[in-house]
């Protein structure tokens, strides 16, 4: 009866904001990025794209409890000349162009397994 | 400076409801990124409401209502050759809480209509099946979308094959009569499992073998054979002619990754600190993945739609980022 609703994770709530940031107040060149309403498919892959960024001196991530739909992601640049929000914009735009390329090797591979194999699946 | 990777796809085998391909040069996040959004993230139709105007069937409302949600729903995009990447429903509906019709609407549902009477079909059954119960199945649904369907063998030679009915929903019985209007909705399997596309997506991990020529030199045909043997999972062979270890040529298909061929080769050893004979390792960036489709889509199609879906999501943070904060 007091279930919460299943597409809470994934709609965002009424005036969330899907990302909010906390610069750290011990640590410098170090900030928190809040995740609304994401998991551990975008937690760990931009935790893993961040840490390949020469510029990032730390970055890791946490998905609180199960029920809490969001993931913290912690970053410390190297800098005070490169923002953590920085490094984020260049470890997503990456990932975007690596998803970009992956559609079309994806595609080519298919068509050309299609024509090495011609099981008449083409016409379908 | 940007750190993109570009990864390599191989493609094993394609079939209407299974794909399989090789992952390479990228890591495991994003193998792992396309695996979840495989099972959890791509759209589909699903029944998500049901009306029911009569209902005298041995199953109650719900119960039948909770088996309609699990019957696959198929949509085919217009025209056969479509080659859009990720094909999947999300062009052709709305998700129905981002419609702005009142209840519901052909953009954002899809009406299926169900009225089997025992008594009325059973006067046209041939005689040796009169008076025995009539299942009602999915194939009884008929949708107001001609683009959309139960989900039902791909092809035709393979439905003749099978003979298959469709998919149970109840047995009627005499004086039975079960009449209703079901209604589709597109979701995400993060909501109900009835939305998910995939019966499996799994990857494994490809297997570095290695073979220590020098070493394996020391070795009686018979302690070859026992490592062969040692292998559960079979990922070597001897080779009969030169007498050689060797990987076997499915070795990926195969490799579990157990420690058996660790502690086997381990006795054999001279002294603990010799070199190993034979390692097995997982590679760290190459994948074999497995889909298997529920019939709600194209194996092919629910892997490009994971993809689409994750492109359309690292632009959506892509601009929160820039435009959110501050
Ligand atoms: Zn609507």
């Amino acid at each position: 009866m007091n279930t919460p609703e299943r597409s809470a994770a994934f709609i965002l709530d009424d005036d969330q904001e899907k990302i909010e940031y906390a610069a750290d107040t011990k640590v410098s060149n170090a900030g928190t990025f809040t995740f609304n309403k994401e998991d551990h498919t975008v937690g760990n892959l931009l935790r893993m794209q961040l840490l390949r960024d020469p510029t990032v001196k730390f970055a890791g991530y946490k998905h609180p409890h199960p029920l809490v739909h969001k993931i913290l992601l912690k970053i410390q640049t190297t800098s005070s000349q490169r923002l953590p929000t920085e490094a984020l914009s260049a470890a997503i735009e990456d990932l975007s162009n690596e998803t970009d390329h992956l559609i079309t090797q994806v595609t080519e591979a298919i068509d050309k397994w299609k024509k090495e194999n011609d099981t008449g699946m083409l016409g379908m | 400076m940007p750190q993109q990777r570009f990864p390599k796809v191989e493609v094993l085998s394609v079939a209407p409801h299974f794909i399989s391909f090789i992952l390479s040069e990228t890591d495991t996040s994003m193998a792992n990124a396309i695996r979840r959004i495989m099972i959890a993230e791509v759209p589909t139709l699903a029944i998500d409401l049901v009306e029911y105007h009569e209902n005298s069937s041995v199953l109650n409302d719900e119960y039948i209502a909770h088996r309609l949600g699990l019957i696959p729903i198929r949509f085919t995009p217009e025209g056969s050759m479509r080659r859009v990447p990720g094909g999947d429903c999300h062009q052709a509906f709305l998700p129905h809480r981002e419609c702005v019709c009142y209840d519901r609407c052909p953009r954002c549902s899809v009406e299926f209509e169900l009225d089997v009477n025992f008594d009325r079909v059973n006067q046209t059954r041939p005689e040796q099946e009169r008076d025995l119960p009539l299942t009602v199945t999915s194939t009884d649904l008929k949708s107001n979308n001609p683009l959309v369907a139960p989900a039902h063998f791909l092809n035709e030679e393979e439905q003749d094959e099978s003979h298959d009915e469709g998919i149970s929903i109840v047995k009627l019985g005499p004086g039975q009569h079960l009449k209703l209007k079901a209604f589709a909705r597109m979701g995400i399997s993060k909501e109900h499992a009835k939305w998910c596309p995939v019966a499996v997506a799994t990857y494994r991990f490809w297997p570095i073998i290695t073979i220590n020529a020098e070493a394996c030199g020391m070795l009686t045909m018979e302690q070859k054979q026992e490592l062969v043997d040692a292998c559960p999972d079979r990922i070597l062979e001897l080779d009969e002619a030169t007498g050689n270890l060797v990987p076997a040529e499915n070795a990926y298909e195969m490799a579990t990754f157990t420690e058996d061929l660790k502690t086997t080769q381990e006795a054999m050893k001279k002294r603990p600190e010799d070199e190993d004979f034979v390692s097995v390792v997982q590679s760290t960036d190459r994948f074999v993945f497995s889909v298997e489709s529920t019939g709600a889509m194209d194996a092919e199609d629910i892997l490009l739609s994971s993809l689409r879906v994750l492109k359309d999501r690292l632009n959506y943070l892509a601009s929160e980022v820039e435009n959110g904060l501050k």
